[in-house]
């Protein structure tokens, strides 16, 4: 896993899942489609990363195609942060 | 410019035997051992309609072929399948009507122009439809597509769109069509929103076996849903003139909540089916009932709106108004989303309807769950809630706590329900005093049975794994089941067996009579006792009347063609100011799609007469409602007319050389308005008055007199004045309240009726004879019959029973149509000899010397 995806495992972890074991959640734990990721914490997980990475994001965006799981997430802020560069 | 590519994407890299779908013999043979099983049930059950059987078992013998042909083909041929299902429903005519505004409207879509001009000619092609829907212009293609092409398009296009606007890739033509023409959708008017990027990403993307497994158990569970629908809706809802105490009052709110049941039934159904051929979709519902707060409520119950409305409203309009502030966007996106939820309602309801919707229970319903769904939701936002990626435990306190919140909420829940779906804010209001009424050990017994079943479904809620909330992950690729898996399965496969085994006319039995006739009762889809009365009353005229969103006399009524022998709007009836409203316009003449139908000069659907009879003939004056006026058939076959007739062709033994019969039938009279017809008919001098009475004289004698009082109309007879007076009913008075009030008086009210009508004919010389004619279709109307047949003999009728009338008849031939239980000509020839035979037995008592 990169910065990013350490990063971001660890905000869903201090956000959204206090007190569960870090080791459940892995690259490919399904998020939105897992029932983790409500629109609520979604919302406040595309705040973190426009204000962490300086990104951008659009609503069509906000769903399981884009932000469903840490590797995702990952891979959708790496091509933004190109696509700006 | 937006093309479709061509060819099939096939979606998912998690394996080469994820990614080509295939599945071993064994495992296909045991889904189609299932299906086969499935289909069993479908067919003994009579789950939903014949349409629905055919539809089914296309699918599951189309899945046959599909599940072994290459993955590169499937999506083809399931857009084959879906076609020829479309025809098998509506039939080829309709479906090429179907299929073919339907590719118009995807034509557009994909038209080489920007894409605000394709939406805007899609609305401007939108309002076409909508002037035609209403029939403001005249629609080539028959009404009956309608509800399916409403259906298909409405939702669909709106989120297909979407992702046509935002997908890098182009949809394929073969995917496009199958997203909008998928194979159960002919059948059903009420559909999931189907999300297209899930549909297309989705497809194969798991263990073929484990999706076409998890499409049998949802079937299974759309199946019980609808059985579970079926008890409830035929044995627990109650008119809210029946709510009398607490214990029905708590019955009314939660039965009326559970026909929701229904939706989930189908929804399951679908989506299950589904599954067979790959689209490994979301659930549509998730423990609904189980929901502890209005936000987890929402997150629960149709979760392909919730999540259609997330898309195309919460997060656009979030993203516009963050700036605002998080707690502004959130409140003002969730106000928006339940303000469309909201229009959207209205506007399926215009599309599967044709007409609008606009009642205050719908906005206050819609309001006051918004409401509750913002306060709900900032708090959450504030204080967050609790998530696992694993099984939470839990101790006793927070189970407690978790119980008392999902009973709080399924209480709040169901009495928030009971307000939208009743017909009148006033009607709502009245059934709070039931309240007051005495609280009975039923009610007792209801709250503790509730409780128990609320701390089960907590129980295992709470021991979920994941948290429990729905979960439409992609299950690991490779691993075998867990429990929660095998723990389906075996619920599907003991739900399928036990519904076999009870299906069976042998087994269930054994069980005794009452459980045998429940049993019996659940394996066809009929109306309940609730929807027969509405039915009998006349309602579907205004079908914002009936269940606005799940109602099997709505789906009755859908069959019904447009101007359905229409007549009314040509001036058949006149108002008269009086206490009768209305009567038959004289000298009125209409050709019908029935045939004619005229009225004499006298206001009656008969030839013509003389004020009195000449010398030596036998006069009759014949009283009654629709059926007596002759509503569906022509001039001349009623069977007042065929009785007539042969009366004058010589019947042996009757003593006159020449009769009368004089129809004063008029469509929709109550017995009161029958006071007034008797009246009229004493003018004529008859010899002899036969009233004829259909079911439930009771109820409606008091409907009628609750809407004379509102009407604040003349009641010329002191004795129901008294009456009236005597129950409270009062102008103002709301219905169910006024029956409920009336309900001691309603053997009074109509032994009123009739000894009057029974008197002034005896004082006029005539005989009062009292006929007793069933409609066709036995049901729930029965009930009032000995009671009025009681009445009757006790103000000196001479009472004929033509209760027989239609026995041992296929019942489809002697009436209307499915959607009207009026006899047809058949029908009538059938009355007109059974009465002529009673009317011969009793000739002594009614035939007396002709007028001299």
């Amino acid at each position: 896993m990169t910065e990013i995806g350490n990063t971001v495992k660890q905000f869903i972890l201090t956000e959204f899942l206090p007190g569960e074991d870090p080791g459940e959640l892995t690259e490919t734990t399904p998020l939105i489609t897992g029932g983790i990721l409500d629109s609520l914490a979604t919302m406040k997980l595309i705040m973190f990363l426009e204000e962490r990475y300086g990104i951008t994001m659009q609503a069509h965006e906000a769903d399981a195609e884009h932000l469903d799981t840490v590797a995702q997430i990952e891979q959708l802020v790496q091509s933004k942060q190109q696509r700006s560069r | 410019m937006s093309t479709l590519a061509s060819g099939p994407t096939i979606a998912g890299t998690r394996g080469s035997l994820v990614a080509d779908g295939r599945i071993g013999l064994l495992p296909l043979a045991v889904v189609l051992a299932q299906l086969a099983i499935v289909a069993l049930v479908l067919r003994q059950f009579q789950i939903e309609s014949a349409a629905f059987l055919r539809v089914a078992l296309l699918a599951f013998a189309g899945f046959a072929v599909h599940a072994v042909l290459p993955l590169r083909h499937r999506l083809s041929f399931f857009l084959a399948l879906s076609l020829a299902g479309i025809g098998l429903a509506l039939g080829v005519v309709n479906a090429l009507w179907l299929v073919t505004l339907g590719l118009i409207l995807i034509g557009i879509c994909h038209l080489p122009i920007g894409f605000s001009f394709r939406v805007s000619l899609l609305v401007a092609v939108g309002i076409a439809l909508a002037l035609l829907r209403v029939e403001w212009l005249r629609a080539p293609w028959p009404a009956a597509i309608w509800p399916i092409l409403g259906s298909m398009f409405m939702f669909r296009l709106i989120v297909y769109l979407y992702d046509l606007r935002h997908e890098p890739a182009p949809p394929t033509f073969v995917r496009t069509l199958t997203y909008f023409f998928m194979l159960p959708n002919a059948c059903f008017p009420l559909f999931p929103v189907i999300d297209y990027k899930t549909f297309r990403r989705n497809y194969f993307d798991a263990d073929a076996y484990r999706i076409y497994q998890t499409g049998v158990d949802w079937i299974v569970r759309g199946v019980i849903h609808l059985l579970l629908y079926r008890f409830v809706y035929y044995y627990l809802t109650l008119a809210p003139s029946e709510v009398r105490g607490p214990s029905d009052f708590a019955q009314y709110v939660v039965a009326n909540f559970l026909l929701y049941l229904r939706v989930s039934g189908l929804f399951h159904l679908v989506v299950g089916m589904l599954y067979l051929f790959g689209f490994r979709l979301p659930e549509t519902h998730h423990q609904y009932l189980l929901a502890s707060s209005f936000t987890d409520f929402w997150r629960r119950i149709n979760i392909y709106w919730k999540d259609f409305m997330l898309k195309i409203f919460y997060y656009p309009a979030y993203f516009r108004l963050r700036k605002a502030g998080p707690t502004v966007a959130l409140v003002a996106s969730t106000l928006f989303v339940f303000v469309m939820t909201w229009f959207l309602h209205a506007y399926q309801w215009f599309w599967l309807r044709g007409t609008a919707l606009l009642v205050w229970q719908d906005v206050l319903f819609w309001t006051i769950l918004g409401g509750v769904v913002v306060v709900n939701a900032v708090y959450e936002d504030r204080h967050g809630r609790a998530r696992s990626l694993g099984k939470r435990s839990r101790d006793w306190r927070s189970l407690l706590g978790l119980t008392l919140r999902t009973l709080a909420t399924f209480t709040a829940i169901c009495i928030l329900w009971s307000f939208w779906t009743s017909e009148s804010i006033t009607e709502w209001l009245s059934l709070w005093s039931a309240l007051a009424g005495p609280f009975t050990v039923e009610a007792g017994h209801a709250l503790v049975l509730v409780t128990v079943l609320v701390v089960i479904g907590g129980t295992l809620r709470a021991n979920a794994r994941g948290g429990d909330m729905p979960s439409n992950a992609p299950p690991p690729v490779g691993r075998t089941p867990g429990r929660h898996v095998l723990a389906v399965r075996a619920v599907t496969v003991a739900g399928l067996g036990a519904l076999i085994v009870l299906g069976v006319q042998p087994i269930y039995t054994q069980f005794g009579p009452e459980i045998a006739s429940t049993i019996q009762s659940l394996r066809s889809g009929r109306l309940s006792r609730l929807d027969n009365a509405k039915l009998e009353r006349g309602y579907y005229e205004n079908l914002l009347q009936v269940d606005r969103f799940n109602s099997q006399l709505w789906e009755v009524y859908t069959k019904r063609p447009a101007h359905w022998l229409d007549i009314q709007g040509g001036g058949l009836k006149r108002f008269t100011g009086d206490f009768a409203q209305e009567e038959l316009k004289p000298s009125f003449t209409a050709t019908t799609n029935y045939g004619t139908m005229s009225t004499n000069r006298w206001g009656m659907r008969d030839q013509d007469y003389e004020l009195k009879p000449a010398p030596g003939v036998f006069r009759m004056a014949l009283l009654g409602p629709s059926n007596v006026m002759g509503w569906g058939v022509a001039d001349g076959q009623t069977f007042e007319a065929i009785v007539e007739a042969r009366l004058n062709d010589g019947v042996a033994g009757l003593p006159h050389a020449k009769y009368e019969i004089l129809n004063f039938g008029v469509p929709g009279y109550q017995p009161p308005q029958e006071l007034v017809a008797a009246e009229k008919a004493i003018g004529f001098a008859p010899q002899a008055m036969l009233y004829v009475a259909t079911g439930r004289e009771l109820s409606r004698a008091a409907s009628y007199m609750i809407e004379a009082v509102n009407k604040k109309l003349d009641i010329p007879y002191p004795g129901l004045r008294e009456l009236m007076a005597k129950a409270g009913i009062v102008p103002g008075t709301e219905e169910a309240t006024g029956l409920k009030r009336l309900e001691p008086y309603r053997s009074e009210l109509l032994g009123f009726v009739y000894r009057r009508i029974a008197d002034e004919t005896r004082r006029s010389g005539a005989v009062p004879v009292w006929i007793f004619l069933p409609q066709v279709t036995q049901g729930a109307w029965q009930e009032e019959t000995p009671e009025q047949t009681r009445l009757a003999r006790e103000a000196g009728f001479v009472v004929i029973d033509l209760s027989d009338v239609y026995e041992g008849q296929d019942l489809a031939s002697v009436r209307l149509a499915e959607w009207d239980e009026h006899p047809n000509v058949r029908g009538h020839q059938l009355i007109a000899t059974r009465l002529l035979d009673a009317l011969e037995a009793n000739r002594a008592a009614i035939f007396r010397a002709a007028r001299q």
